[in-house]
């Protein structure tokens, strides 16, 4: 990308930067971006920061239009973005803010497996992985909905998947949520949005979506370790989904309707994709009803995909996947719209809190936190790219007084899928990967150029802002071994 | 077919068609878009077309919810469309009958889950018309 943004970004600190709001009229507040030196320079890059100013002129907005390190052009919000509207005060909800793949999330388990013990199985473990969970493009499971299903996932979420015996209750405690956000509303959800996800539960998808086995290669907080029972050495798992092609039609569905809501309720905005209505309007409220839908169904589909890998341990490695301690750390969303209280000025804000690629990361003691981890914070699960590292971290109290009890989500693209392809060999880069001890499995080759490490900012990078600015704090870090993509 | 170009983007794909008119601009748009998800690996015969009726407040709002129905058709009936016939269509009414193979037909190379508005443009020049439209992959 040639061009370089122009607009006007002042340092406020090591890591935040405003962009002020007198930059263009329309702006209601700030935008405030989490980045060190290093990567502002790749965010001048793109219209990233174009889309944080964007961002302000949604009504209702409060504080700042934030956005996280790993911020990268998206279309109406950048990913990486967190906007916070007072529903209370005319607050509009935006699906755009969500995004088409809805609760795109990501979870993470661990196993009482050492690297050492199983390095000969990867291979088995990858391939295994590779062939029981259906991916790529359009790829269909073996989970079947009858009609009634349909609308019981919708609204059970993960636990419809654990009362099917895919999981256990443990793991609906260990998922944002409990694995079920309420406020779902069925019959908000086109016949057409049931349909197009019909047949994906239990499907991984392509692009970005993955699964990775790690090995823990770094502690930094080893009280939070030993509370997690995590280890040097220990094997990890990584999933990343989302909600499929039911996801993709609720917002198409709403983005159309709420485009004629910008006149309906005099919003303007500066691009289309930010269309929204009030978050108390019939249209705001449907809106909600239906993605919450998606939500819960895109936990479902992460529980099921989980099953899977479970299953897939245990026909290579011989044990059940309790012996093999499989348990679910958490699992979160990070393309989500959610009704949350929050302080801003000192008062307490009823809010609807977009994050867009970016993870909720409530701190230590917050009521919405899991018994079991109150005492140190909400897992945060960032995942890097398939040749570099990710990161488990928590929430603080800092998140939550500064940026709505949000983090970054990933490593963040910097390199366009066309110039990866352009630039980039599959075969080379396998070759790449298999010399540091990465195996990968893929559905389609362009999927392996496009998702080249070198397409992403270094995830290292990107926690040491979020960790510095303190509105995360790292616990351990892994490093893949193998990887399935779709 | 290759009747397009790309733009660049960082996460999503974005695309350039020309055409000399409005009927022309749908349908080059459109296989661009089918083109860029799958590519057809044994030969296919044609379903029944299907009639697609849309009305929307202006332009811009008619190509992307022409696009958006499309991918919705196709992935709810499991087809990829090559053929529109446009029966009618001005800035704010589209009615055209699409037709297509089944999905087993084709290798599919990249999901497409929707058309955006965002630096959406469509506009007419001395030489006809010109559209850009970033989809989110």
């Amino acid at each position: 990308m040639s061009e370089i943004w122009q607009g006007p970004i002042e340092k406020i600190d090591d890591y935040r930067w405003r962009i002020p709001k007198s930059y263009k009229p329309g702006m209601r507040v700030d935008g405030i971006i989490y980045a060190d030196e290093k990567l502002l320079k790749d965010i001048r890059h793109d219209k990233a920061a174009e889309q944080v100013a964007n961002v302000a002129f949604l009504p209702g907005i409060v504080k700042a239009s934030l956005a996280m390190p790993d911020i990268h052009w998206g279309y109406g919000f950048p990913i990486g973005g967190v906007a916070a509207t007072d529903v209370e005060n005319g607050g509009v909800v935006s699906p755009g803010g969500v995004g088409f793949d809805i609760n795109c999330g990501v979870r993470m388990l661990k196993t009482n497996l050492e690297f050492e013990d199983i390095k000969d199985k990867i291979k088995d473990l990858t391939c295994a992985l590779f062939s029981d969970i259906p991916s790529g493009v359009g790829s269909k499971g073996e989970i079947k909905l009858s009609a009634r299903e349909g609308k019981d996932i919708l609204i059970k979420g993960a636990k419809w998947a654990v009362e099917k015996g895919l999981g256990s209750a443990d793991d609906l405690e260990c998922t944002e949520e409990n694995g079920a956000i309420s406020g779902a509303d069925p019959d908000a959800v086109s016949e057409r949005a049931y349909l197009r996800g019909k047949a994906q539960s239990g499907t991984l998808g392509s692009g970005n979506h993955f699964v990775e086995v790690q090995v823990i290669d770094q502690l930094y907080d080893r009280q939070a370790c030993d509370s997690l029972g995590l280890f040097l050495g220990q094997i990890t798992l990584m999933i990343h989904s989302g909600s499929r092609g039911l996801g993709y039609q609720i917002c198409e569905d709403y983005s159309r309707d709420m485009v004629h809501c910008l006149s309906k309720y005099n919003i303007n905005v500066p691009d289309r994709q930010l269309a929204s209505a009030p978050v108390n309007s019939p249209e705001g409220k449907a809106y909600l009803g239906a993605m919450r839908c998606a939500a819960n169904y895109a936990w479902a589909n992460r529980q099921c995909l989980m099953h899977l890998a479970r299953r897939a341990f245990e026909r290579v490695l011989k044990m059940s996947w309790q012996k093999m301690g499989m348990f679910l750390i958490y699992d979160v969303a990070h393309n989500i719209a959610k009704i949350e209280k929050h302080i801003v000025d000192g008062k307490e804000k009823t809010l609807c809190v977009h994050r867009k690629g970016a993870t909720r990361a409530f701190g230590p003691g917050h009521p919405e936190v899991a018994e079991r981890y109150r005492k140190i914070g909400q897992p945060v699960i960032i995942p890097g790219d398939m040749g570099r590292n990710s990161y488990l971290l928590t929430g603080t109290k800092k998140a939550e007084e500064e940026t709505f009890g949000s983090a970054c989500h990933g490593a963040g693209r910097v390199k366009s899928r066309m110039a990866a392809t352009r630039s980039i060999n599959a075969d080379m880069l396998l070759k790449e990967l298999e010399s540091k001890g990465i195996m990968v499995k893929a559905s389609g080759r362009g999927t392996i150029v496009e998702e080249a490490p070198q397409a992403y900012k270094d995830v290292n990078d990107v926690v040491d802002v979020v960790a510095g600015a303190g509105i995360a704090k790292r616990v351990c870090r892994s490093r893949p071994v193998g990887v399935i993509k779709g | 077919m290759k009747s397009y170009e790309f733009l660049e983007h960082t996460a999503d794909i974005g695309i350039r068609v020309k055409a000399k008119s409005l009927e022309g601009l749908f349908t080059a748009v459109a296989l661009a878009m089918f083109d860029i998800a799958c590519r057809k690996s044994k030969p296919a015969t044609k379903k029944k077309p299907i009639l697609v009726k849309l009305s929307s407040a202006d332009l811009p709002e008619l190509f992307v919810n022409w696009l958006n129905e499309l991918l919705s058709l196709s992935a709810t009936r499991q087809l990829i469309f090559s053929d529109f016939k446009i029966k009618k269509l001005n800035n704010t009414t589209l009615e055209a009958a699409v037709s297509g193979a089944d999905t087993k037909n084709y290798k599919m190379k990249t999901e497409i889950k929707a058309a955006t508005y965002h630096q959406l443009r469509i506009e007419e020049d001395e030489s006809g018309w010109i559209a850009e439209v970033i989809f989110d992959v």
